[in-house]
C-alpha cells in the first residue's frame, strides 16, 4: 500500500517539474526564425547571410538598455560593413507600432525584424533583454551576451574582430 | 492502517500545495506590460521620498519611519 502511494507521488513529482527542452548554447547552429517578418513584410531569412558574420539583437523599446546599446550598434556596424558584418535587430513588443514610432525617432541603418508573439525569442531561449548572439561566417552561435552595460563595448569589439579574422 | 494512509496523504497534500501554485515565470521578452511605469512598486520615487522626508521631519516622535529632524523640515 505504501509503496503504491510514494509511486504516486513520485509521478506527481515528476509531472510538477518539468524542465526547458530546448536551449539554445554557443557552439550550436543559428536556428531559423521564420516567424520574424521583417520591415517589408518578409520572413527572416538567416541562410542569407552565411558567410557574413551577424550579430543577432533581440530587443524592445521598454527595454532601457536596448535603447541605449542602439547607437553603439549602429556605429559597430556601419564600421565593419564593409568587412563583412551585419546586424539583425529583432523587435519583441507585442506592440510592433510602438517599436516603429521609436525607429522614427531613433533611426538605425540594420535590418530591423519584429516578432510580436514572441516565437522567435522563444527558439533563441532568449534568457535577458538584450540578448546579442555573435553568428559566424558558417552559421554557428559563437557568443550569447546578455543585457548591455557601458562597459561590454569593449567586450564586443572584440568579438567581432575575432570573429572577422576568421 | 489508517496511520498508513494518513501519512502518504498528508505528504501528498503539502506537495501538492507548494506544487500547484499560481507561479509561472515570465520569459525576459514578455516583460513589457511589467516594465511600464504604473506596474512600479513606487510609480513616483521623488514625490514619495519628498513626502517622507517631510514626515519624517514632522512626526519624527512617532517613529516607524526613522526619527531624523526636529520638525523644521530644513534637515
Amino acid at each position: 500500500m505504501l509503496i503504491k502511494w510514494l509511486f504516486k507521488l513520485l509521478t506527481l513529482l515528476l509531472m510538477m517539474g518539468s524542465a526547458r527542452a530546448y536551449a539554445l548554447h554557443e557552439g550550436q547552429t543559428a536556428p531559423q526564425c521564420p516567424s520574424a517578418l521583417t520591415d517589408k513584410g518578409q520572413q527572416l531569412n538567416l541562410t542569407a547571410y552565411k558567410g557574413k558574420v551577424v550579430l543577432i539583437d533581440f530587443w524592445a523599446t521598454w527595454c532601457g538598455p536596448c535603447q541605449k546599446s542602439m547607437p553603439f550598434l549602429n556605429g559597430l556596424r556601419n564600421e565593419h560593413l564593409q568587412e563583412g558584418f551585419e546586424i539583425i535587430a529583432i523587435n519583441v513588443d507585442e506592440n510592433t507600432e510602438e517599436a516603429r514610432e521609436f525607429l522614427k525617432a531613433h533611426p538605425v541603418d540594420y535590418p530591423v525584424a519584429f516578432n510580436p508573439k514572441g516565437e522567435c525569442p522563444g527558439i533563441f531561449n532568449v534568457e535577458a533583454m538584450p540578448s546579442s548572439f555573435f553568428i559566424d561566417k558558417t552559421g554557428k552561435v559563437r557568443k550569447i551576451h546578455l543585457g548591455y552595460r557601458d562597459g561590454d563595448q569593449t567586450e564586443i569589439r572584440e568579438v567581432i574582430s575575432a570573429l572577422l579574422a576568421e | 492502517m489508517r496511520f498508513c494512509l494518513i501519512l502518504p496523504m498528508l505528504l501528498l497534500l503539502l506537495i501538492g500545495i507548494v506544487g500547484s501554485q499560481g507561479c509561472s515565470p515570465v520569459a525576459a521578452w514578455e516583460r513589457g506590460n511589467l516594465a511600464k511605469k504604473e506596474m512600479a512598486l513606487d510609480p513616483n520615487p521623488k514625490l514619495n521620498h519628498l513626502r517622507d522626508h517631510i514626515f519624517t521631519s514632522r512626526e519624527a516622535s512617532q517613529g516607524g519611519a526613522s526619527g531624523a529632524g526636529g520638525g523644521c523640515g530644513c534637515n
